[in-house]
């Protein structure tokens, strides 16, 4: 099947062109028509032209299904029109459309594996030290997504481990250390004696490792600055985080220990996630603050059209986030949407092999489900809380803090709200 | 503000908001805040926690401390805090009032000691000699934090802490020494903590630093010793920028000479009719103790009770010299601005360990904050460093700039108060001005203009660069991976994108 059939070429720009250009296909083609694809199809002549948007979610979703079920001239076709009207630097459609159209294309050509590791070696190629914490420091400064997490989690801290004279916090996060700043410069100010802060950061991401050391600099520089007694730590684990130990950690017998897990645990494979959980319990925390986005790429895990509808809704609403958060012309935003697509194409379209990098998010309830098997909730103080609604508020609007409702068993912790949409889940756990 | 002496109770006038220090018996109406009037003598003030030997010491019980008001309309219930207060009202209920005067010429000063047992002010040595101070300070440090600031959720024990909070937070900026600007502190703090200011002057401090290690104090050095920080970030208030203070690496010495020139233009400061003289009639206090305590000495250094006068960061169980330029430079700062009210129970010591229960601990950044906070922080580097960093040992490789900033500190005071206000002329000692909005600290110095260029040209570059690496490596994926429908090409895709590279 070749385009040749119609002579018309597609200009993207003009979305009523688009709708009209669909229909043309669908009258012009010799393909066999499913009575699926009629019905889908032929809806859209009922729209007006005027509102062109939202075509890539449709054709997105049409395309999943087809692979589903293994209908390939089906797939060709919306394949093929898809990476006619994708553009990873057009508008939003089309920028969508682009990055899940790679997706499905490695879904199809079972060449996600391959696409992954050469995504993310072009990324680790043009990866500093400067471009990540401009990146990452920019991403702070215009949204609340990250610092959300950090500020429930610093307080649930600085409280659990009040008065406490030797801090050891285990930092599983790939967030370059800038939740610390504002923790030292607490310790410094709030108690009367500043502790002893050991900080052992576990590095789960390739990417980030290699900034590790020069991070390491800056946060002892700080930290001298800030006049907090202050050792750090680097520890790579790719794989295989239920491996960690407390020897291997360097934990001390009169270290007061806090595990912090941002965006770690998805990271896992799941059927490790409880090991996991319960090796940060051999590590006699005080508390531990886990951080994750609200999204469910597990349970749908077996179920690829599912999977991809959930995938779909996320990743929208983090697009959208990332429109409204950054000028048009940002360079940060293009690099955040380069890595969700490596994502993407990580939960979409490659096997769950033992590499490290899994992406499959859970949804906070589920979290706290295998989390209450091993610990008890910590609720957030209202100075906490507090603090969040503060924070959200030096941003702009959209953003909300939400309790989870009611006294239920479910769910523990506090959701970010990004349009009444949750998107990032905190929680802090005891022993 | 007038002084009362006469007994005629009809010619009372009362004194406008400031503080007035009313013994318990209410037996005087005097206004404090400012120069005595010509039939009094004028006022000694003492240090703070420093009283009087003479002076007869009151203790008064947490619930009299905490009570608002304690005197009682009868009529309609209102309550007020002093009684002369609550006469002037029960003249508007037409019932008889009396203000009670000042019995004798020479009244015994009164001072008051802290309830709290564990507290330093417990002890009659160590007592406040304003009635309103040692409320406020039991408030304060023994007391429930009942207010809170809505924008940054801080709060206070004392109300008027609080107000005085809400007016000035949110409304301050913090800059950099890379040039940016933030109006979040927290942000602030993140971007300090990774800014590329901070390791060059670290790396510049740190080999002054080896080669003058032997005027570090004993007790401190650890080897190598650890470069002093330089503090490098300031706190931005409507209209004034401090430019950090780029320090002279050796530790500091109080000089006696730099220390007196700084004291008696104090001195001056302390008379502005201003809020809050206290704050630097305290500093004039602190300068002299220090220099009567050591003209000059190798330890206990002079730096270390300066130090801790200025609630240092410094712990005892670490390196101070590290800390203490950060301290000194930024906290020296603050002295300048008016109302340091809540700054000052640290200055009530002057020995020499660090005490941790007495003060309240301050970093560098909560000092800047605090300097912010009260307004009119208008220090300059120079005026920062003739203040606490002035050298006196003659192998200072910086000496003579020292001495010329010094200079200029003693200028700077000068330029400064004559309007009233302790504010520095903006243009004779600001640097650079602002860039605009250079968040990212990229120095783009061009301005708005400057900014979006360099933004738009590396969005471009990087469309030529990435877009085409990820679109050739699809590509071969692509090639390798070709096998479910061989009988269809789709090479014609890449050409008839009319736009840019593509996924494939």
């Amino acid at each position: 099947f070749t385009p040749k059939d119609t002579s018309i070429h597609y200009y993207p720009s003009k979305h009523q062109s688009i709708n009209g250009q669909i229909l043309n296909m669908q009258s012009n083609t010799n393909r066999p028509q499913s009575s699926h694809t009629s019905t889908s199809w032929s809806s859209d002549s009922g729209e007006p032209c005027g509102t062109g948007n939202k075509w890539a979610p449709r054709l997105l979703k049409e395309c999943a299904r087809a692979i589903s079920e293994k209908d390939s001239s089906k797939i060709h076709h919306l394949l093929w029109m898809l990476n006619e009207l994708a553009s990873p630097y057009g508008d939003f459609d089309q920028k969508l459309a682009a990055y899940f159209l790679q997706a499905l294309f490695c879904k199809t050509t079972e060449s996600g594996q391959r696409c992954f590791k050469t995504l993310t070696s072009v990324a680790e190629k043009s990866h500093s030290f400067d471009s990540a914490r401009k990146l990452i420091l920019k991403f702070q400064e215009v949204s609340p997504w990250t610092t959300f997490g950090h500020v429930a989690s610093n307080g649930a801290i600085l409280e659990a481990l009040d008065g406490e004279s030797k801090l050891h916090i285990i930092d599983i996060s790939n967030t370059l250390c800038t939740q610390w700043p504002t923790l030292l410069e607490a310790l410094a100010t709030r108690t009367d004696e500043t502790p002893h802060l050991k900080l052992t950061v576990v590095v789960t991401a390739n990417i980030v490792r290699s900034v590790m050391k020069e991070i390491g600099q800056r946060m002892e520089k700080f930290a001298r600055l800030m006049g907090v007694p202050f050792e750090f730590r680097v520890i790579s684990v790719l794989n295989h985080l239920g491996e960690l130990t407390k020897e291997g950690l360097g934990i001390q017998e009169d270290e007061a220990i806090a595990v912090n897990c941002i965006g770690a645990l998805r990271r896992v494979e799941v059927e490790e996630r409880g090991a996991v959980i319960q090796m940060f319990q051999s590590l006699r925390p005080k508390i531990v603050t886990i951080v994750e986005e609200e999204a469910d790429f597990s349970s749908s895990r077996h179920d690829f059209v599912k999977c991809f509808e959930e995938c779909l809704r996320f990743y929208t609403l983090y697009f959208e986030m990332l429109e409204e958060s950054f000028v048009h012309t940002s360079n940060e935003r293009l690099m955040l949407e380069r890595e969700c697509s490596r994502n993407i194409v990580r939960v979409l379209a490659c096997d769950d092999i033992n590499e490290g990098e899994c992406e499959r998010r859970e949804r906070g309830s589920h979290w706290c489900e295998r989390l209450k098997e091993a610990y008890s909730q910590v609720r957030f103080s209202d100075d906490v809380v507090d603090d969040v609604k503060a924070l959200l508020k030096r941003y702009r609007t959209g953003w909300a803090l939400v309790l989870p409702q009611g006294d239920d068993h479910h769910s523990s912790g506090i959701y970010l709200t990004w349009k009444e949409e949750p998107v990032v889940w905190a929680s802090a756990w005891k022993p | 503000m007038v002084e009362m002496e006469n007994s005629s109770p009809m010619t009372v006038s009362t004194t406008s908001g400031g503080e007035a220090s009313v013994s318990s018996s209410g037996n005087q109406i005097q206004a404090i805040q400012q120069p005595v009037s010509i039939a009094a003598p004028k006022k000694k003030r003492n240090l703070p926690g420093m009283p009087d030997p003479e002076a007869e010491v009151i203790a008064l019980s947490p619930k009299t401390l905490m009570a608002t008001n304690r005197f009682v309309c009868e009529i309609c219930s209102k309550g007020f805090q002093r009684d002369q207060n609550l006469q002037l009202h029960r003249r508007g209920h037409n019932l008889p009032w009396k203000l009670k005067q000042r019995t004798s010429k020479e009244v015994r000063k009164k001072v008051y000691v802290c309830p709290e047992p564990s507290c330093v002010h417990n002890s009659p040595a160590r007592a406040l000699g304003d009635l309103t101070g040692i409320k406020k300070h039991f408030c304060r440090k023994h007391g429930e934090k009942k207010w809170k600031c809505e924008r940054c959720s801080k709060k206070y024990a004392v109300q008027s802490d609080w107000k005085a909070h809400m007016k000035t937070c949110g409304t301050k900026e913090y800059k950099c020494d890379c040039g940016s600007l933030f109006s979040r502190r927290d942000s602030f703090i993140t971007h300090r903590a990774f800014c590329d200011a901070l390791a060059e002057e670290t790396a510049r401090s740190h080999t002054t630093a080896i080669a003058n290690a032997d005027t570090v104090k004993s007790g401190v050095v650890t080897s190598p010793p650890p470069p002093p920080i330089t503090p490098s970030s300031s706190v931005l208030s409507p209209g004034l920028s401090i430019q950090s203070a780029e320090m002279p690496e050796n530790p500091m010495r109080l000089s006696p000479p730099s220390a007196a020139a700084a004291i008696s233009t104090t001195t001056t400061v302390a008379t502005t009719p201003n809020s809050s003289i206290s704050s630097t009639g305290v500093l004039a206090g602190i300068f002299a103790s220090s220099t009567t305590l050591k003209p000059c000495h190798t330890p206990p250094p002079p730096t270390s009770s300066y130090t801790d006068m200025i609630c240092a960061l410094a712990r005892s169980d670490y390196p101070s010299a590290a800390i203490e330029p950060t301290s000194l430079s930024l906290a020296s700062s603050l002295y300048l601005s008016t109302n340091c009210s809540s700054l000052f129970p640290a200055p009530d010591q002057v020995h020499h360990r660090y005490n941790p229960s007495a003060q309240p601990a301050m970093s560098a950044t909560a000092l800047l904050q605090k300097a912010a906070e009260m307004g009119a922080a208008a220090s300059s580097p120079a005026l920062l460093r003739g203040f606490g960093l002035a050298v006196s040992s003659s192998s200072s490789p910086c000496q003579d700039t020292d001495m010329k900033l010094q200079n200029k500190a003693a200028a700077g005071f000068g330029l400064g108060l004559p309007s009233g206000d302790v504010m520095m002329g903006q243009s004779s000692l600001l640097g650079s001005k602002p860039t605009t909005l250079d968040l990212l600290g990229l120095g783009i110095g061009g301005g708005g203009g400057g900014s979006s260029t360099s933004g738009l040209s590396a969005l471009l570059s990087s469309f030529g660069g990435g877009g085409f690496n990820v679109g050739a490596a699809a590509a071969a994926a692509y090639g390798g991976g070709r096998g479910t429908s061989p009988g269809e090409s789709w090479e014609g895709g890449p050409d008839r994108k009319p736009h840019g590279p593509t996924m494939f």
